[in-house]
């Protein structure tokens, strides 16, 4: 995000402060875009898992608690693995709820930003 | 806001150590008062944008300390509780772990009712289940309420670097505005 050329336009704390929240929501954005990645990865690993579990025929599988692995019976690994999956279910959906929030208020303040500078600046990716 | 445009704001705050960046309202009363020219405060603020820099990476090299440590009390909690769970089964719990690299070994956890945990520096201590949820939870919560103040700090420190940059944006244009003037009423005299 730069400023260009010698408009002689002049930048208010109520600018500023807008031009702050705009730099903060985009590092948030980024953040949470890293967040959602790895939350979809868990998803699928935690899906790989479960359906792994059903083609299996023992008894007793082998489930990592810490560093260890535990032999736990089949069931208790299919409700443990239905609850972690329900928990990345729901984290997942409110990490893309924040985004689409944080992608909203971002527009608003483009519109706003560029409303007053113009040429000025330039709020998108390099 | 009913300021005229012939103050510069004070909006000068502190936050743990990282000093903030002063808001300018008008370029040219920034440079009076300051009684700096154009490239000495530019200087001048390219070098507080440097230290904020240093200030960044240290805060951000905290913060990923902190963000590995907290699944590690995670998985601590979860072994404990596990251990919770199997005392009223009364068996014993069977588990595989690893000697060495690719080499696990299995062993038999009786029904125990304390743990041993390791609090670093070579020490490890031995605590029954309910003290070691206990501790291992506290050491949770603070990771997570420190995590939290880290986070705060950054948002105050890129705010100060964006006021910093827009700051040597502005004097930058105002004194290309100023240079193109003067050459104009050259130009202008010369007519």
């Amino acid at each position: 995000m730069q400023q260009g050329g010698g408009s002689g336009k002049e930048v208010t704390w109520e600018d500023q402060q807008n031009i702050n929240k705009f730099g903060r929501l985009n590092n948030r954005f980024h953040e949470l875009e890293d967040e959602i990645k790895i939350a979809k990865e868990t998803n699928d690993n935690l899906e790989d898992a479960s359906n792994e579990l059903i083609l299996t025929d023992e008894e007793v599988v082998r489930f990592q608690i810490g560093e260890v692995f535990a032999h736990v019976p089949k069931d208790e690994v299919e409700t443990r693995i239905e609850q972690m999956k329900e928990v990345t279910g729901k984290n997942l959906e409110k990490l893309e709820e924040e985004k689409d929030s944080v992608l909203a208020q971002m527009a608003e303040l483009k519109k706003i930003l560029y409303g007053k500078f113009g040429e000025s600046i330039n709020l998108e990716e390099d | 806001m009913a300021s005229s445009s012939s103050t510069a704001v004070e909006t000068t705050t502190e936050r743990r150590g990282i000093p903030g960046a002063q808001f300018v309202e008008d370029v040219e009363t920034y440079l009076t008062q300051s009684g700096l020219d154009v490239n000495s405060s530019l200087s001048f603020l390219q070098e507080r944008l440097q230290q904020y820099k240093l200030v960044e990476m240290k805060l951000l090299a905290q913060q990923r300390d902190l963000q590995a440590k907290i699944p590690d009390i995670e998985k601590c909690l979860d072994v404990v509780a596990i251990l919770q769970a199997k005392k009223g089964t009364g068996e014993p719990l069977i588990a595989d772990f690893e000697v060495s690299e690719g080499i696990y070994s299995q062993a038999r956890i009786e029904d125990a009712g304390s743990v041993c945990l390791w609090l670093g520096a070579n020490v490890m201590l031995e605590y029954s289940r309910e003290e070691a949820t206990a501790l291992l939870q506290k050491n949770l919560d603070n990771a997570k309420a420190s995590l939290e103040v880290l986070f705060a700090d950054l948002q105050f420190l890129r705010d100060q670097v964006t006021i910093t940059q827009v700051t040597i944006a502005r004097v930058y244009n105002w004194d290309v505005h100023q240079k193109r003037r003067m050459r104009e009423a050259v130009t202008a005299e010369k007519d």
